[in-house]
């Protein structure tokens, strides 16, 4: 996957309001792979419904997303696994953990099924964030910064075109989103891959080639 | 989940149990597949007061029985033929000389009909001896009840072919004695019956009537419970001999009780089936969550409802298991009792192919409706 568009775009919900300031809805705006993009929005103005519907889990907009050329609408669930898979490592807002699994159980669900790191570098992601002696706690027992750190583990867990980053840093230190972003744009430039990272204020420290106001 | 295992297990186990006891038990009552106990029924014109009266003959005419011949439930027909000149029977018993004398009359019926086989069931007009069949009714009679009564030795079955018999055979202006022989005795036809064959040369020999029409038919059927047979009888005034309709009707109720006893534990089933689709539903709606991270990490529908399905396929097979032990067991129990009917015990087979497939067909609604959920829970509401 080389490009993700968004062709004149906009939440259902906000169909019908005059007050568009929005570089993305309403927009015709491609993301293109191996470019770093910041979507800087306020509160309420459809950051997570981006992500979701570029993601593939919500349908609730107008216009069309398309995956190179290819209507995002028109995937079959199995295409959707293997872009899941290799094409795309989302990371949600909420982290979708699960809560009585282990740190490392939890990362190690995504990467059996990617196969894409070792253990040894798995285990040496903990070291790198910080929290080494959480590997094999329970992600319940944690504190949200170290499941956003997990969480984030996990999504390096995978090949992909595109990191898709909702808020990636929202509960994190300066020193730790330093770390994070240095982590991530490591490992987009390995794979060519681009950045898709939204916020609210608290801005991942990569290099942005474009910021886009949501 | 257990409620619904145990709700299943129970009506498997009665659908399985049912048709099992229904195989098991089925002989005692018809056994149509056997070539030794068939079902006869004997058919007779209704006799009515005035009719015969009149002179009417209560007989059946050719086309009463092509007709009759043409029911589904007939396999064959076969026409009694009654002796038309007089006879008169002697019975010497022992040396004391008492003899019985009496007015006799014979019936014969073709060979297939017949139960009982016998060598000398033959007859030869240069070496004439008679051989004769009677009920097996006249013999209790005379043992119970005459000899008892009149201080006559009581006889079995095997002494009664030493018995000097003799039958004196009058009409066309002769009048003849011949020895006879009863060689057995029969449970079906409650008569006096010859072979065709002496039949035949002797209301020739004996008789000035022309051949005349039966009055009475035995005929084959496939099953005496068909509710059919009971319609024609009546709507052509006959009447049937004997107690086979009796049998007929038992079988038919256990078939009706039978029926019912598998239909509850199919509805048991199939409420147990809706039973576990809803406690799958309720698991998996605890679950979403879990289920839709699961599709979001990239694993397929397919996969994510895998150990669901897997969970459903123990659950059924153990059921499938323990309903099967059950029967076996229950049966292991009822058969004994049986055992007094002196019937072959049947198979089982068709109790477990049945178990089977209706075990498979729960197990794949419950993996297709499994697969649906997941695959539903992709986008999110």
């Amino acid at each position: 996957m080389h490009s993700i568009s968004i062709n004149n775009s906009l939440p259902e919900i906000f169909v019908g309001r005059e007050d568009n300031n929005s570089q993305v809805w309403l927009s015709d705006i491609t993301f293109e792979k191996g470019i770093n993009y910041l979507i800087s929005a306020e509160s309420g103005t459809g950051k997570s419904s981006l992500c979701n519907y570029i993601f593939g889990t919500r349908k609730d907009y107008t216009g069309n997303i398309l995956f190179d050329d290819l209507n995002i609408n028109n995937l079959t669930i199995r295409q959707w696994c293997e872009i899941r898979k290799k094409s795309i490592s989302y990371l949600p807002q909420d982290l979708r953990l699960f809560n009585e699994l282990t740190a490392l159980e939890n990362i190690l669900l995504k990467n059996k099924l990617t196969g894409f790191k070792t253990e040894k570098e798995i285990t040496d992601y903990f070291e790198i964030l910080g929290i080494p002696e959480k590997i094999n706690s329970q992600v319940a027992l944690l504190s949200i910064g170290q499941q956003q750190r997990v969480a984030i583990i996990r999504t390096l867990c995978q090949p992909c075109d595109f990191f898709l980053l909702d808020e990636p840093v929202s509960h994190l230190d300066r020193r730790n989103n330093q770390i994070i972003s240095e982590l991530l744009t490591n490992e987009a430039k390995k794979q060519g891959a681009g950045i898709i990272s939204t916020s609210v204020g608290n801005h991942i420290f990569i290099n942005v080639d474009k910021e886009l106001k949501l | 989940m257990l409620g619904f295992a145990i709700a299943n297990l129970i009506g498997l186990t009665i659908v399985v149990l049912a048709i099992q006891f229904y195989s098991d038990v089925r002989p005692i009552f018809n056994d149509e597949d056997s070539f030794i106990r068939k079902d006869y029924l004997v058919i007779t014109q209704q006799i009515s007061g005035i009719g015969s009266l009149l002179g009417n003959k209560a007989e059946f005419t050719i086309d009463d029985i092509d007709d009759l011949k043409e029911q589904s439930w007939v396999r064959k027909v076969g026409k009694f033929s009654t002796s038309e000149y007089g006879i008169y029977a002697s019975v010497g018993l022992g040396n004391g000389g008492r003899e019985l004398h009496t007015q006799f009359f014979f019936e014969s019926l073709p060979d297939d009909f017949i139960d009982v086989e016998s060598s000398d069931w033959r007859f030869d007009p240069m070496h004439p001896v008679i051989p004769v069949i009677v009920s097996k009714d006249y013999l209790s009679l005379y043992n119970f009840g005459f000899a008892a009564a009149q201080g006559m030795p009581q006889i079995s079955e095997a002494m009664i072919g030493m018995i000097p018999i003799t039958f004196t055979l009058s009409g066309n202006g002769l009048s003849e004695t011949f020895p006879g022989k009863i060689v057995g005795f029969s449970n079906r036809l409650n008569t006096i019956i010859v072979p065709e064959e002496f039949m035949k040369w002797s209301n020739y020999r004996y008789s000035i009537q022309e051949n005349t029409n039966p009055s009475r038919l035995i005929v084959e059927v496939n099953n005496p419970g068909d509710t059919k047979i009971k319609e024609y009888i009546d709507r052509n005034e006959y009447e049937i001999a004997g107690d086979k309709l009796d049998s007929s009707k038992a079988n038919y109720f256990l078939t009706v009780i039978i029926s019912i006893v598998i239909a509850i534990g199919i509805i048991i089933s199939v409420l147990s089936f809706f039973v576990l689709m809803l406690s799958i539903y309720l698991l998996l709606q605890k679950n979403t969550d879990k289920l839709q991270n699961l599709l979001l990490l990239g694993y397929s529908p397919r996969q994510v409802s895998t150990p669901y399905i897997k969970m459903i396929a123990f659950i059924n097979i153990a059921i499938f298991a323990g309903a099967i032990a059950i029967t076996l067991i229950a049966r292991w129990q009822y058969m004994p009792m049986l055992k007094a009917f002196d019937i072959e015990p049947a198979s089982t087979l068709t109790a477990i192919i049945t178990a089977l497939l209706l075990m498979s067909a729960i197990s794949i609604g419950n993996s297709i409706a499994i697969y649906h959920k997941v695959k539903s829970l992709w986008i999110k509401k």
